[in-house]
């Protein structure tokens, strides 16, 4: 909402400075967003007198002035014909920069030194087209701003006002709370509207045949009128708020919207069939074209004006293109109408027409403004159209609504708001908005109002609404300032949530970066990866409203959103990454009820320690990601997690990667190297590995309790064994052989190496081994643990074929 | 004998002196002590000597022995600490090259932020609580004071499923959801993704905030603001100035929005803070009776207050990050700043 500073003051006496002003509507709820100097930088432009007009001595059609500027007399070229001696007229002086970033320098033309610019109204920027210079009234004081003196310097102020003051919607309304800010009292133009002899009633009729909708409908008739542009005056206040002059009658109506807040239209009553305005709902599928060209399919809940014959104007939305005012319209039927908010704004929403008007009416616009809008606009339009009010108004309200009555009890508000305001001084702040004090039974400290609601606050209707009243007027800032008492019972956070919070923690430590991607994402993102079209990941969610194709619905997994930042990045030429998501995924269950599972995607890709002196160029690789897989388990106390290459997934290398499963046999997730198909779909072209696990799962596991494994105070011994085994035989295989032997001093088992290549025959591979080995209670003797060696190795020779290098 | 003797401790003393290594060292001893060397050489020649001479040469010998250990030692010292002088000349390293460093992680700075307001509002004994992010009508809009067919609506653009299923346009949802299981008191603070259908430079359809709620009996408007403040000035720092301003919210009443000192120029007006100062940081208000109404709390027996604020915008002003679409690009070079 935009209003200006001298509009405002039209209604309430205020002579503080704007900025003051907007400082106190903000904080009493009409957040100023921003006030911005109409005419700003426009102080040197003075009224100066012409002492002389005399032909430049070397051009014809140039005049050469003596301007008077108050202090001094200076010499001005002027090219106009329109001025003569004595004149006062508006002086640019040198240094001005006027509309559309015209600087006004001293020059020379055709020989002759002019100091500045006698101006026009459209160089002036206040007229789209002007003839001639100003000539300004003879009265004003030479030497002051012109824009001053003419009372042309302004202020707009745009309010941002929340949805629950339709009051405000107005000059008149924001001028009442200025006036209640300053102890003011709101003045109410008096109309001078003239009615001719001749009635209403005997060429028009007005039938409301949906009174739900439409509880008030009332007309008037102007006849006689010219249609014409506005005065300057009202282009330049419509200009002012945001709006742009139409012609002098729907000006009008704009302009009493703005200032009473109540919208209006205006029919060309020629265009009224048989005289009759008949407000009733639409027919299903009957069509109607508003006056901004705009064709739309109506519905029976569709509330419109219509006249003998056919829809005119969709109720309180917008006018139709059949009975628009003309340029050779006459006679003006102006209506103004109180309609339903619930009706409007359906409307409004069905036809996406969102407009001044729909806005006001869905918000709740003042039943009791219909008349006083209606004769203001009528008096206008026959002041500017130069037209006839005919006598009477064609008012139908059958039944009058109810006026609101709300009790409050001044204890309760004193105690929401920690304060102790007196009676007194409540009844004030209620009055002072335009409120009703019915009564005041002041009893012991904690006596009661009987609050009558104006129809302009259709926000109030409750006792907590005019609490909020009282304590904004009074000022948020004088409410002291406490801390809640009680006993506080904290809890430690959840397991969850101190898991998840961990879970974080460690995917940083081991090197990665969170990363939050929006949740929506193309249709196509599952199929693009390269899952099945009847894998559950690639029906997903959809959102019935998205913004564009490429987050049309909920993602069902985090790896689409990784491998596109993973893009985003090597487009960025950062080609050392390791990134991770821990954001839930959206999945429809079997009712069609939706899950929200966390989950936890990582990948990492280019080299495996950052580029320096002392550091390897050696790129990562699956036992980087595994590896940081491992101390994540190890981290949440989980053991006996296999990897099950068998059970993997399509966008992962089908022989780079595995599933991991629990020992109960769920599966935590997979990982692996991207599948080389998957790569090119996205434009990478280097080995990203990528972990995706079910981190809801993950966090459920319980994590074996740590308990403390005593130490041996006696010397270890450490055994290396070369094996030769078939390319076949796989890790795990080795390990868990040596694992069942259980031999109580082997304190650890490590393969130091692993090797293929020359020296070893095709299909074989060679694994070093290391075990080692320590007793509880004695040093162990080199013929005890020579003996032990044999056995465990003996037995790999045995089960597996291997053999000793 | 005795002036062989002198003389040789004179040349042997002298040698030891001007051993120039440890190895020298040595050499010179042997060749003054050694078997073949020429005091135990000379030694052999004391047989000779009469009974007279030879306890006096004998004397003269052990002085010569031990004034020549003593000598030997203070040159071993001598050495030994010039060596390894030299040695650690020697070694010296450039320690300005850069050190070998593992890969270093990050957060998110809308976690980091997160984090830390959890922690400040924890120690008011608020609890972490969590909601769906679709989530239904009832729970985003209805229970909340704003119907269907309310211009409320307008204050937040949404994302819808279907008919009764939304992306929740706000964390407060999860006020109706604990409410409906929990009575009070009640002190819950609840961080979380939100969704709104708009995208500009300003708006983002996905964002982050973080909602609070405290209900209890005899909560007033002033407790509201002691909590906020308490809140601003650990998190901003210590006398930040702090102003409440009448608002809007459908389920507040009185509602507020809360506006700091802008941290940028500290009030005096700049582009941050549009000139005015004043930073709008969140909206709160005195939880409305029609959510009470809908929760099933007696709000003749208890009253309460929440507040909300937008995660990203905290985060901003925080970090000064100037471009709200960094936070959701990923970026690698914006995310290893917060590591």
């Amino acid at each position: 909402m935009i209003v200006t500073y001298n509009w405002l003051k039209e209604f309430v006496d205020v002579d503080t400075s704007p900025e003051e002003l907007c400082r106190r509507l903000t904080m009493v709820g009409l957040e100023v967003d921003s006030l911005k100097e109409l005419g700003a930088g426009m102080e040197s432009v003075i009224v100066a007198r012409l002492d002389a007009v005399e032909s430049h001595p070397d051009a014809d059609r140039l005049t050469l002035c003596q301007v008077n500027t108050g202090s001094e007399t200076v010499a001005v070229v002027c090219g106009a014909t329109n001025h003569k001696t004595g004149d006062l007229v508006a002086l640019a002086q040198p240094g001005t920069v006027l509309p559309g970033d015209f600087k006004i320098k001293k020059s020379k033309i055709r020989g002759q030194v002019s100091h500045g610019m006698l101006c026009s109204e459209k160089e002036l920027g206040i007229a789209e087209e002007s003839a001639g210079i100003m000539i300004l009234p003879a009265d004003l004081p030479v030497g002051r701003p012109v824009f001053d003196v003419m009372g042309w310097r302004d202020y707009q102020i745009e309010i941002g006002l929340t949805p629950n003051r339709p009051d405000c919607l107005s000059v008149i309304g924001v001028a009442r709370e200025v006036a209640a800010l300053y102890g003011q009292q709101l003045k109410i133009p008096a109309i001078d509207l003239h009615e001719t002899a001749e009635q209403i009633d005997t060429h028009a009729a007005v039938t409301i045949e949906a009174p739900r909708a439409c509880p008030r409908y009332a007309a008037r008739m102007i006849r006689g009128v010219r249609i014409g542009p506005s005065p300057d005056w009202m282009v330049r206040r419509l200009e002012a708020v945001g709006m742009r002059s139409i012609n002098n009658i729907v000006d009008v109506t704009n302009y009493v919207m703005m200032e009473l807040g109540h919208p209006l239209h205006a029919f060309d009553f020629r265009l009224v069939a048989d005289g009759r305005i008949v407000v009733k709902n639409a027919q299903q599928g009957e069509c109607f074209s508003t006056l901004d060209g705009q064709e739309h399919q109506l519905t029976t809940d569709d509330l419109m004006i219509c006249d003998g014959r056919k829809p005119v104007a969709l109720a309180g939305v917008m006018g139709g293109l059949n009975s628009e005012v003309q340029e050779d319209t006459e006679t003006i039927l102006l209506e103004a109408a109180y309609f339903n908010p619930v009706s409007v704004r359906r409307t409004s929403k069905r036809h996406s027409l969102h407009t001044e008007s729909s806005h006001r009416f869905e918000r709740g616009a003042d039943v009791d403004m219909v008349p006083v809008a209606l004769d203001r606009a009528a008096s206008l339009m026959a002041m500017l159209g130069g037209g006839e009010v005919l006598s009477g108004v064609l008012d139908v309200y059958p039944e009058p609504l109810n006026k609101k009555e709300i009790v409050l009890q001044l204890a309760k508000l004193n105690n929401m708001l920690d304060l102790s305001i007196d009676g007194a001084s409540v009844q004030t702040y209620l009055e002072s908005i335009g409120l009703d004090v019915v009564s005041h039974n002041a009893g012991t400290g904690d006596g009661h109002f009987v609050v009558g609601i104006p129809s302009f606050r259709p926000d109030l209707e409750r006792e907590i609404d005019l609490i909020e009243e009282v304590a904004r007027l009074h000022g948020y800032d004088k409410i002291p300032v406490t801390m809640p008492g009680g006993i506080v019972d904290a809890p430690l956070p959840p397991l969850s949530q101190r898991r998840q919070k961990q879970l974080r923690d460690m995917m940083v430590t081991a090197g990665f970066s969170e990363t939050i991607n929006y949740s929506f994402v193309a249709a196509n993102a599952g199929v693009k990866t390269g899952l099945s079209g009847d894998d559950e990941r690639c029906t997903p969610i959809p959102i019935l409203n998205p913004l564009s194709e490429e987050q049309a619905v909920m993602r069902t997994s985090l790896v689409p959103s990784l491998l596109e930042t993973v893009t985003r990045n090597l487009n960025y030429r950062s080609t050392d990454l390791r990134l991770f998501e821990l954001r839930p995924v959206f999945l429809a269950d079997e009712k069609g009820q939706a899950r929200e599972p966390l989950s936890l995607v990582a990948v990492m890709t280019g080299r495996r320690d950052p580029q320096g002196w002392a550091q390897s160029e050696a790129q990562v690789d699956f036992y980087d990601i595994k590896g940081a897989v491992e101390n994540l388990l190890t981290g949440f106390g989980i053991k006996n997690v296999t990897f099950e290459s068998s059970r993997t997934q399509p966008y992962l290398h089908p022989g780079k990667s595995c599933a991991l499963l629990t020992d109960n046999g769920s599966v935590l997730g997979c990982m692996g190297e991207v599948h080389p198909r998957t790569l090119s779909v996205y434009g990478i072209d280097q080995p990203v590995y990528l972990l995706d696990l079910d981190a809801e799962l993950l966090l459920q596991q319980q994590g074996l309790n740590q308990s403390f494994q005593p130490l041996s105070r006696f010397p270890d011994i450490s055994r290396d064994s070369a094996l030769l085994l078939d390319t076949t035989v796989r890790a795990a295989q080795v390990f868990d052989i040596l694992k069942k032997i259980k031999s109580k001093n082997v304190e650890e088992v490590i393969l130091f190496d692993m090797y293929t290549g020359a020296g070893i025959p095709d299909g074989k591979k060679s694994l070093g081994i290391r075990i080692r080995y320590r007793d509880m209670t004695k040093t162990l003797t080199e013929e005890e643990v020579g003996k032990a060696h044999d056995r465990m190795i003996g037995t790999l020779c045995e089960k597996l074929g291997a053999e000793i290098r | 004998m005795k002036e062989r003797l002198e003389q040789l401790q004179d040349d042997s003393l002298e040698a030891l002196k001007s051993a120039v290594s440890l190895q020298d060292l040595q050499t010179v001893k042997v060749q003054v002590l050694g078997k073949k060397g020429s005091l135990t050489q000379m030694m052999k020649g004391m047989r000779d000597l009469s009974n007279e001479e030879r306890p006096v040469v004998g004397s003269l010998v052990n002085a010569f022995k031990n004034n020549f250990e003593q000598v030997f030692a203070e040159r071993l010292k001598q050495l030994e600490e010039e060596e390894i002088a030299a040695r650690l000349v020697r070694e010296t390293i450039d320690v300005t090259l850069p050190g070998r460093r593992a890969v270093a992680g990050s957060l998110h700075p809308v976690t980091l932020v997160t984090d830390e307001i959890v922690d400040i509002f924890s120690r008011l004994g608020f609890s972490v609580e969590q909601g769906p992010e679709i989530e239904k009508d009832f729970y985003n809009f209805e229970a909340l004071n704003i119907p269907r067919d309310h211009p409320a609506r307008d204050m937040q653009d949404t994302f819808y499923i279907n008919d009764d299923l939304v992306l929740r346009t706000h964390t407060s949802p999860v006020q109706i959801r604990t409410m409906l299981k929990q009575q009070p008191p009640v002190r819950i603070i609840a961080p979380g993704t939100v969704y709104r259908r708009d995208s500009d430079l300003t708006h983002s359809p996905m964002f982050h905030q973080i909602e609070g709620f405290l209900v209890d009996r005899q909560v007033a408007f002033g407790d509201l603001k002691g909590v906020l403040t308490h809140f601003l000035n650990e998190f901003f720092g210590a006398n930040l100035q702090v102003r409440f301003r009448p608002s809007f919210f459908p389920f507040t009443e009185p509602s507020a929005e809360v506006d700091i000192a802008c941290v940028i120029c500290g009030g005096n007006g700049c582009r941050v803070c549009g000139g005015t100062g004043w930073l709008e940081i969140l909206g709160c208000g005195m939880i409305d009776p029609a959510v009470f109404d809908a929760v099933n709390y007696d709000d003749r027996q208890y009253s309460g207050f929440a507040f909300g604020m937008g995660l990203e915008r905290i985060a901003m002003l925080k970090y000064g990050v100037n471009d709200l679409r960094l936070f959701f690009e990923n970026d690698i070079r914006f995310l290893k700043q917060f590591s």
